[in-house]
This record gives C-alpha cells, sequence and structure tokens, in this order.
C-alpha cells in the first residue's frame, strides 16, 4: 500500500511541475532554429551567438515597441539536429507557442519541409543560410532568404574551375541532402553550359567516415579538381583521404557548407589550398564592424560565417514588428518586401520570392590555416 | 584500383573484426547482444585524444614516440576494460536470470547513456585526433598505401593472434571456453563463472579501445556519434560470421569491409550500408546461424 501511495504522490508530483506556472509578463517571442547539437554544432553556434546578440541589444533598450509600450524579446531554441523530421516538429511546437517570427533553419533540407509548417500558419521564416533555390520558389509569402542561392554560387564555382584552373577533368561529390545535392548539381549545370562535362559524379552517405572506396573510383577519372557539394564533417574526411590515403593531388573545392574554421584545424595539412565560394569578407563591411566587435566582447571569439546573418535574420523580423506595430506574419511578410534594409551586412533588399537581390559569391582559398578571399 | 579497394577493405576490415570480436566473445558466454560495445570503442577513441592532450602538454610525444605510442593505446585500454567490467556489474549481472529481452533493454539502455554522456561531458562537435604517426606512404602494384595502414592491419594482427593465444593456451582462455560450452556445468567443475564473465568483457572492451585509438589515428576525426554506426557494422560482421563463434567474427568483419568498400567503388557509394545489410540477410536466409556458426562448440569462446 505504501508504495502506490509513494508512486501516486510521485506522479502528482510530476503533474504538477508540467502543469503550466502563472503566466510570465507578455513577450515577443522569435524561434531560432537548426543544427545546435550534433556535428553541425559549430553552425548551430553562429545561428545562436548572432541571434542572442540581436535580441540581447533589443532587450537591453527596453524592448520592441508595440502598441505603445516597450515588449521584452524571448527567444525560443529549436535544435534540430539537420534532420527534417525534428524540423517540421520543431516548427510546429514554435507555431504552437506562437512565435512572431521564426530566425531558421540552417539546412536546406530543413528549411524546405519547416517552410510549409510556417507558410500555413502565417508565420515570417528568414532563413539566415539555408542556400537552396526551391526554398523561395514554393510560392511561400513567409518565406525569406538573408543568403545568397545555390545557383549563384554553382556558377561561380564552375566559372573559377573551367577559367581560372583551366580544369580538364571534374569529379562531382556530394552528400544527398538538399543543400548539398543541389549544389552540386547547380555545379555541374554551369560546367556543361561552360562546355565541361564532369568525369565522374556520385553521392556518398552523410555520416559515413570512410570514402576511400568512392574516391578510388574518381581517383581513375584523373580529376583536376574535386568538387564537393555537402558539409564540413564530410569535407574534412575527403579531403584528408584524398590527401592521406590515396595521395591524390587534385584541387578540392565546396561551398559555403564548408567554410567553417573546423575545416581547415581539423582536417590540417590536408585542407591547405582548398576552395570555397562563399560572399565577400565580411570583416571589410562597414555596417559589420559593430557587430563584430560586440560579438568578441560577448563570446571572447570571431563571428563565424553565418553569425552575421543570423543577427541581421532577427533584427530584420524585430524591426519590422516595430515599424508595423503588430505580429501578424502577412503584415511582417509584406513590409519586409516593402522597402530596402540598412543592415549590418550593408543595403538589403527582397524580391517577391523572398530572396535578397544582390548577392555575390566569390571565391576563397585554405592558405596557410586560413580561409583568404581571392580576388 | 582493384588493388587500391583490396587495401583499403583490409584496413577496415581488420577494425569491425576487432570490435565484431567483443561481441561475439560476450554472446558465447551470455547469450547476450551487448549494444554498448560500439561506446565502449568511441570511448577508448576519446580517451586516446585525452593522452594524447597530455603527453603533448608534457612534451613527451616529442621525446619517445615509442613510449608515448604505448600509452596511448595502453591507458584507454586500462580505462576501456574498467568500463566493460562496471557495465557488466551494474547493467547486466542483475539481470543474468531475467527473462532474455531484459538484459537486451539495459544493453540499448547504456548504449544511449554513454553516447549522451560523452556528448555532454565532451561536447557534440568533432573532435581532431592528433597526428602521432607520420609514416608516409608506398606505392604497391598501383595502389596507394600508407604506413598507418600498415601499422593499423599489423597491430590489429597482433591483437587478434594474442586473443586466439589467450583462448587457447592459457587457464582463463579454458575456462571461458567452458563456460560458453556449459555455464553450469562450468560452476559445478569449480570455473568462477562470475569472474570468467568479468574477463570476457574486459578483454571485449580492450579490442574495442585498441579499434577505437587506431580509427581515430586513421581518421583523425571522433565525435560522440561514432559507436553507434560502428558497432552496427561490427554487429553486422559478428552475426554474418556466425555469432559466439571467434573466426567467424574475423571472417564477418573482413567480408563486409571488402564486399561494402568493392560495392562503394565499382557500383554506388550512394547504397553502400543498404548492401552491406543486404548482404547480412541474404546470407541469414540461406544460413541463419551464420557462415561459421553452428560448426558445434569447438571454437567457441
Amino acid at each position: 500500500m505504501r508504495r502506490w501511495t509513494l508512486s501516486l504522490l510521485a506522479v502528482s508530483a510530476v503533474l504538477l511541475l508540467a502543469a503550466p506556472g502563472p503566466r510570465a509578463a507578455e513577450t515577443i517571442k522569435i524561434g531560432i532554429a537548426g543544427p545546435l547539437t550534433g556535428d553541425q554544432a559549430a553552425f548551430g553556434e553562429m545561428l545562436k551567438n548572432g541571434s542572442l546578440l540581436a535580441a540581447e541589444e533589443w532587450n537591453a533598450g527596453g524592448g520592441v515597441v508595440l502598441r505603445g509600450k516597450k515588449v521584452k524579446v524571448e527567444l525560443l531554441w529549436g535544435d534540430d539536429r539537420h534532420d527534417p523530421r525534428e524540423g517540421v516538429s520543431i516548427a510546429h511546437k514554435f507555431v504552437n507557442s506562437g512565435v512572431a517570427g521564426v530566425v531558421g533553419h540552417f539546412n536546406s533540407s530543413v528549411s524546405i519541409p519547416a517552410s510549409t509548417v510556417y507558410a500555413e500558419a502565417g508565420v515570417v521564416q528568414i532563413t539566415p543560410a539555408s542556400t537552396n533555390p526551391k526554398l523561395t520558389e514554393q510560392g511561400f509569402k513567409t518565406v525569406f532568404r538573408a543568403c545568397g542561392r545555390d545557383d549563384q554560387q554553382g556558377e561561380v564555382a564552375a566559372d573559377f574551375i573551367k577559367n581560372k584552373l583551366k580544369a580538364k577533368s571534374v569529379a562531382i561529390l556530394h552528400d544527398k541532402t538538399t543543400y548539398g545535392q543541389g549544389l552540386a548539381d547547380e555545379t555541374r549545370r554551369f560546367l556543361a553550359k561552360l562546355g565541361l562535362k564532369d568525369a565522374f559524379y556520385s553521392g556518398i552517405v552523410q555520416g559515413d567516415k570512410d570514402f576511400t572506396p568512392v574516391l578510388t573510383a574518381a581517383k581513375q577519372k584523373n580529376p583536376d579538381v574535386v568538387f564537393f557539394g555537402g558539409i564540413h564533417p564530410e569535407a574534412i574526411l575527403l579531403v584528408k583521404q584524398m590527401r592521406e590515403r590515396l595521395g591524390m593531388n587534385a584541387a578540392f573545392m565546396s561551398g559555403d557548407g564548408v567554410y567553417v574554421d573546423e575545416f581547415f584545424k581539423i582536417a590540417g595539412k590536408a585542407a591547405e589550398g582548398s576552395y570555397v565560394t562563399f560572399t565577400p569578407d565580411q570583416a571589410k563591411i562597414q555596417a559589420a564592424q559593430g557587430v563584430i566587435a560586440k560579438h568578441r566582447e560577448r563570446f571572447g571569439k570571431e563571428v563565424g560565417a553565418y553569425t552575421i546573418y543570423s543577427y541581421v535574420a532577427a533584427n530584420l523580423i524585430l524591426q519590422s514588428i516595430q515599424e508595423t506595430n503588430t505580429t501578424a506574419g502577412a503584415r511582417l511578410a509584406a513590409h519586409l518586401r516593402s522597402k530596402a534594409w540598412n543592415t549590418a551586412l550593408g543595403k538589403i533588399q527582397f524580391n517577391a520570392r523572398g530572396d535578397v537581390l544582390a548577392s555575390p559569391y566569390v571565391m576563397w582559398q585554405v592558405k596557410g590555416g586560413k580561409f583568404v578571399q581571392l580576388n | 584500383m582493384f588493388t587500391q579497394q583490396l587495401v583499403n577493405g583490409i584496413v577496415v576490415g581488420s577494425v569491425y573484426a576487432l570490435i565484431a570480436l567483443g561481441y561475439t566473445l560476450v554472446y558465447g558466454i551470455l547469450q547476450l547482444i551487448n549494444f554498448a560495445h560500439g561506446e565502449i570503442y568511441m570511448m577508448g577513441a576519446y580517451v586516446g585524444i585525452a593522452v594524447l592532450g597530455v603527453l603533448a602538454a608534457m612534451g613527451l610525444t616529442q621525446q619517445s614516440l615509442a613510449l608515448s605510442l604505448l600509452l596511448v593505446f595502453l591507458i584507454p585500454m586500462i580505462y576501456c576494460a574498467a568500463y566493460g567490467v562496471t557495465l557488466e556489474r551494474l547493467a547486466y549481472r542483475p539481470l543474468r536470470r531475467a527473462p532474455r529481452l531484459s538484459p537486451l533493454i539495459s544493453a540499448i539502455g547504456m548504449s544511449i547513456f554513454l553516447q549522451n554522456y560523452v556528448q555532454v561531458a565532451q561536447g557534440a562537435r568533432d573532435k581532431a585526433f592528433p597526428n602521432l604517426l607520420s609514416l608516409g606512404s608506398f606505392e604497391v602494384m598501383g595502389a596507394h598505401v600508407s604506413g598507418l595502414q600498415v601499422f593499423i592491419l599489423a597491430t590489429a594482427l597482433a591483437m587478434m593472434a594474442g586473443l586466439q593465444l589467450f583462448i587457447h593456451r592459457t587457464r582463463l582462455g579454458r575456462a571461458m571456453r567452458a563456460t560458453a560450452q556449459d555455464r553450469t556445468m562450468a560452476a559445478l567443475v569449480g570455473v568462477d563463472v562470475n569472474r570468467v564473465i568479468a574477463v570476457t568483457f574486459a578483454v571485449g572492451s580492450v579490442l574495442a579501445a585498441v579499434a577505437g585509438v587506431m580509427v581515430g589515428m586513421y581518421y583523425g576525426l571522433v565525435n560522440h556519434h561514432i559507436g553507434f554506426v560502428a558497432g552496427i557494422k561490427a554487429f553486422t560482421a559478428a552475426v554474418l560470421g556466425g555469432i559466439g563463434n571467434v573466426t567467424g567474427a574475423l571472417l564477418g568483419g573482413f567480408l563486409l569491409a571488402l564486399l561494402e568498400n568493392f560495392w562503394a567503388g565499382y557500383v554506388s557509394a550512394v547504397y553502400k550500408d543498404v548492401f552491406a545489410f543486404a548482404v547480412l540477410i541474404v546470407v541469414l536466409i540461406f544460413r541463419p546461424e551464420g557462415i561459421l556458426g553452428g560448426s558445434a562448440g569447438v571454437d567457441r569462446a
């Protein structure tokens, strides 16, 4: 009998904990979603730090002015672990918690299914990093992208391979994700336009550790360039195994998913000389200096590839809430499209699809253990 | 290309085989699939990184390569052996008389627990495994072979030979074989069954630790998740060869890695894992006991 009483007590205690407490003072909720843990946590950290800086700035000034009074900003975290299913369930959770907008998700393969949920609920979503073209071509009014697109990125990569590296033979690999395969296919398409047909094309399994079988097959075609559409954990292993295991000298090239310090830190010598397409040096943007300094002070390190993008995305949502005096998604979306915004990344204007009007990609190279912009 | 795939496959196979031995040893004695075994391997790699970090800070990696190499293997071996024995004591021994499903669930639980524990304690990001051995490389019949690959294969073979000697030439090994054949009978003739089981877990964990450190060296990158895939692959290898059979685990490990490599190299890299498990299913349809399984208790341990 006593056992029963005890377990009943325990159950009721748990229920008590789960019951909603007294309602906190009203806040503006912004959902922040991306791979906060897992092998891509390096990206999650950029997302987190960037949006945290933005929220803290607003809150330091009392909050966002809404209907005549200042309201604090509250960030809700969603760790999608770059898993599309997780992403969708986080999207539902965000919508149910009544978020006014979402900064995220990070990976295209997650952003695209999640965008359907946000569009149905009429919640504004600004992704700082998902570059797959499809995201903004679904006809949703609520989707925005602060970064560039893979067709722009693929064009730069293809041009560089054909005209700068004068490659005769190219091997293309991708990680089968929406982002990775999308980027690889765009690069492939632009290469074909320039009259260079890929000699080798194959997918790899994300999360696998040994890519020597596929690299050995690629090596048979004597490629001058190995292009990889994917994210840094696989890129590190690919470039290491190319150099150390198979003695391949082909140039290694990839996209913004590899623009992370981990790439050359872990791959070391093997990564030296690798090419990565990314946007021009943010450290040279005048408007970004403030965030860069604040980030250094707050987190004790330099901003990552997508920190400022996340900061800008959060700011755009909060600023349009204040300017339109509402949290209604449709009105926020219309307002976001209505004008050019002065942001930490310079002037940003969205087109009807929600893409930024101009987003020039440039080529970067790993030189002496860091990324150096090529001109 | 063929020789290159062969070389790569054999090296990966030796690692699969080392981990598969741990599964098969425990299964042979307890008829338990120790699903937390992959996690022991992962911890071996992490302890290896920690040891290397300490050694580098002490400047020992510069002074004596042989000594640091010994320590990089020895400390994870001891650490993991302790983990394996503790695991058995905490998660499996209390359930030894329970229905077979209970220890299995306990094993899966331990696996999830250890994985999350390492994620929380060490962070979720990939960790670089510092480069200790720079052995260069050479060409053999068109294949690029690195010194590290030779080192890994040699170490793995030495461990396997050591295990065979242990099982067939020592008192403890004989006790292990006896316990595998009939636990009750072994106990009746004076074998300390609990001790034998603890030793079995320790031995399996030592092999996993060696595999973990070598994989860390080989790929140069470790995270909390590597135990899962490696564990599943090694388990597949053990089942393929005939679980409970030591030679079977070795055969299964090499066979699985080679098939996987050739498939990925010649047919499709995308369906590498799909193929590995398809092979397992086909083998199990025609030989449910595995390739070498069921060949009486002669080679069991």
